[in-house]
């Protein structure tokens, strides 16, 4: 059996996914300072997992932010084409992929896998995961709570602030004069997914509709987008590592091609070991 | 002489400033807290105490700024712009362009030749060109926001920021410090961020010498060199750049009479 590795090191976390024919292992880990240049223990970690050594590994792509971190894998590729190339084989039907980040956010038109156009926002907190976990950091809530939290909104409590520091005075005064935090909540989702799908609105928006990133796991800003949208959105079952798998069948791609032409890849020289830094 | 006071309610800091016949008589500023009307009746009191008078020695009272609308006791209220550009233009005449930096906004005020607003613009959805940044960069490197200035004249290396915003900035500085930047480094970086921000709306408003700088901000000198270099050109910066609108709203006080 042929396997393959998928690492996307984005700026808030760490994904990894060994696949054959299947979904072998995935694991996600905070990518943290430390953890940028460690990316070989997320590996280590998801090889256990799948009862692999790193030797039977055949091709290693790297994507995402930190994907020059990287020193084992065999290519880098920007994780924009590894996202269209995972949420193809995971949703078909999907013609724009909007990605919810911890520092950016993206919109992604693709057609059979490959990406036509794209947009992103990694300028500006407002729009980003950022803003939801500095908002949800004030309000004193675990982050994976708050889309629960705002699903009990009795009403929006929007939020006239675009910066994200801005915004953290202003939902602090309003929940001094007492305004319900899942009001609050709500507002906050309100002004992402507005600000969301201005940028993706920049291309030309196609159903079906998917959601991944970090974003994707909060049911709030899921339906904060929807309503913004229009449709229903698709989201992936595990919505973090479309980039991470993406990376991965673009490894088997790479070796497929290879193998048609009866050639082997060039491998990198590096084994599992950590980043160097300034050598 | 009839005594005039022009208040300035800011989001930050409340600034007032007593007139006597064009001339500055007194002036005090204190933070401006959460209560306006209080903020305007305090800044007030403490601007008398510093002379010998007394609410009922001033004639006319001007309030302006973010909370200037709050203010009980003034007779009428002004724009802060309409009280920046009059204020700088009674202390520098040959100003054309003021850039104003305040806690929450930063500001580009276009003179005519007569000292008239021609134009001006505002930012503020973004914290990245205003004094808030100042005051992220002094949490996470635990110093006072008026030690800036002077500590940033160390740097050696300005750390180059990817992007101008504040909350980006903030983690990518940590980042850097404990990859061993000095805090004179990083609060050079910073100046650039916000000089490059504010920039740009001085370039949208047309820049046209001479230029000036008030507002908190202009208390920062990393901030106004970087601003200087960015311009490509020297600014003008008052003695006391965060009194100038309070000093605008007292000046047209002063018209009244």
């Amino acid at each position: 059996m042929d396997y393959f590795a998928g690492v996307d090191i984005g700026s808030t976390m760490t994904k990894v996914v060994i696949m054959s024919d299947r979904i072998e292992a995935s694991l996600i880990g905070p990518t943290g300072p430390e953890h940028r240049k460690l990316a070989n223990r997320v590996m280590e970690e998801a090889l256990g997992k799948a009862r692999l050594t790193f030797e039977d590994l055949k091709y290693i792509v790297a994507t995402g932010y930190g994907r020059i971190n990287v020193p084992f894998a065999d290519r880098q590729i920007t994780e924009i084409t590894c996202h269209a190339k995972g949420l193809h084989s995971l949703l078909p039907t999907v013609k724009t992929v909007v990605d919810v980040g911890g520092q950016d956010s993206k919109g992604i038109k693709i057609q059979n896998g490959k990406v036509m156009n794209f947009v992103m926002n990694d300028k500006c907190a407002a729009g980003t995961g950022r803003f939801l976990e500095i908002i949800a950091d004030s309000l004193g809530v675990p982050l994976e709570k708050i889309g629960e939290i705002s699903l009990a909104a009795e009403r929006i409590a929007a939020v006239s602030s675009t910066c994200t520091v801005f915004a953290e005075q202003e939902i602090i005064s309003r929940l001094a004069s007492g305004e319900p935090i899942a009001n609050l909540i709500a507002g906050i989702h309100d002004a992402v997914a507005t600000r969301i799908s201005s940028l993706v609105k920049k291309l030309n928006v196609e159903p079906d509709i998917a959601v991944t990133g970090g974003g994707a796991k909060n049911i709030g800003l899921v339906r904060a987008l929807e309503s913004k949208f229009g449709c229903p959105l698709l989201v992936p079952p595990e919505p973090l590592i479309t980039g991470a798998l993406g990376a991965a069948l673009m490894g088997k791609d790479i070796c497929d091609k290879y193998a048609a032409e009866g050639q082997k890849p060039t491998r990198s020289s590096r084994g599992l070991e950590e980043a160097t830094f300034f050598k | 002489m009839a005594f005039v006071l022009g208040i300035d309610v800011g989001s930050g800091f409340s600034k007032a400033v007593v007139l006597e016949g064009g001339v500055i008589r007194s002036f005090a500023l204190m933070p401006s807290g959460g209560d306006y009307r209080e903020a305007g009746r305090m800044i007030s009191q403490e601007t008398l105490r510093k002379t010998d008078l007394t609410m009922d020695d001033i004639v006319y009272t001007v309030a302006t700024g973010y909370g200037g609308n709050m203010v009980d006791l003034a007779d009428q209220t002004a724009t802060d712009i309409s009280c920046n550009a009059m204020g700088v233009n009674h202390l520098f005449p040959s100003v054309r362009t003021v850039i104003d930096v305040g806690a929450q906004y930063s500001r580009a005020i276009r003179l005519d030749d007569a000292g008239r607003i021609a134009n001006f613009i505002m930012n503020e959805k973004c914290a990245g060109g205003s004094g808030k940044f100042l005051q992220v960069a002094a949490r996470i490197l635990h110093i006072n926001v008026s030690d800036i200035g002077e500590l940033s004249q160390n740097a050696l290396k300005p750390v180059e920021f990817t992007t101008g915003c504040a909350v980006f900035a903030e983690s990518e500085a940590v980042s850097r410090i404990s990859e061993g930047a000095s805090p004179a480094d990083i609060l050079a970086g910073i100046h650039n961020a916000m000089a490059s921000k504010i920039v740009t709306l001085v370039t949208r408003v047309g820049l046209a010498p001479d230029c000036a700088v008030t507002g908190g901000g202009a208390k920062d000198m990393g901030l106004v060199r970087a601003i200087e270099t960015e311009l490509g050109k020297k600014v003008f910066v008052p003695d006391e750049p965060q009194i100038t609108a309070a000093l605008g709203a007292a000046l047209i006080a002063s018209q009244q009479l």
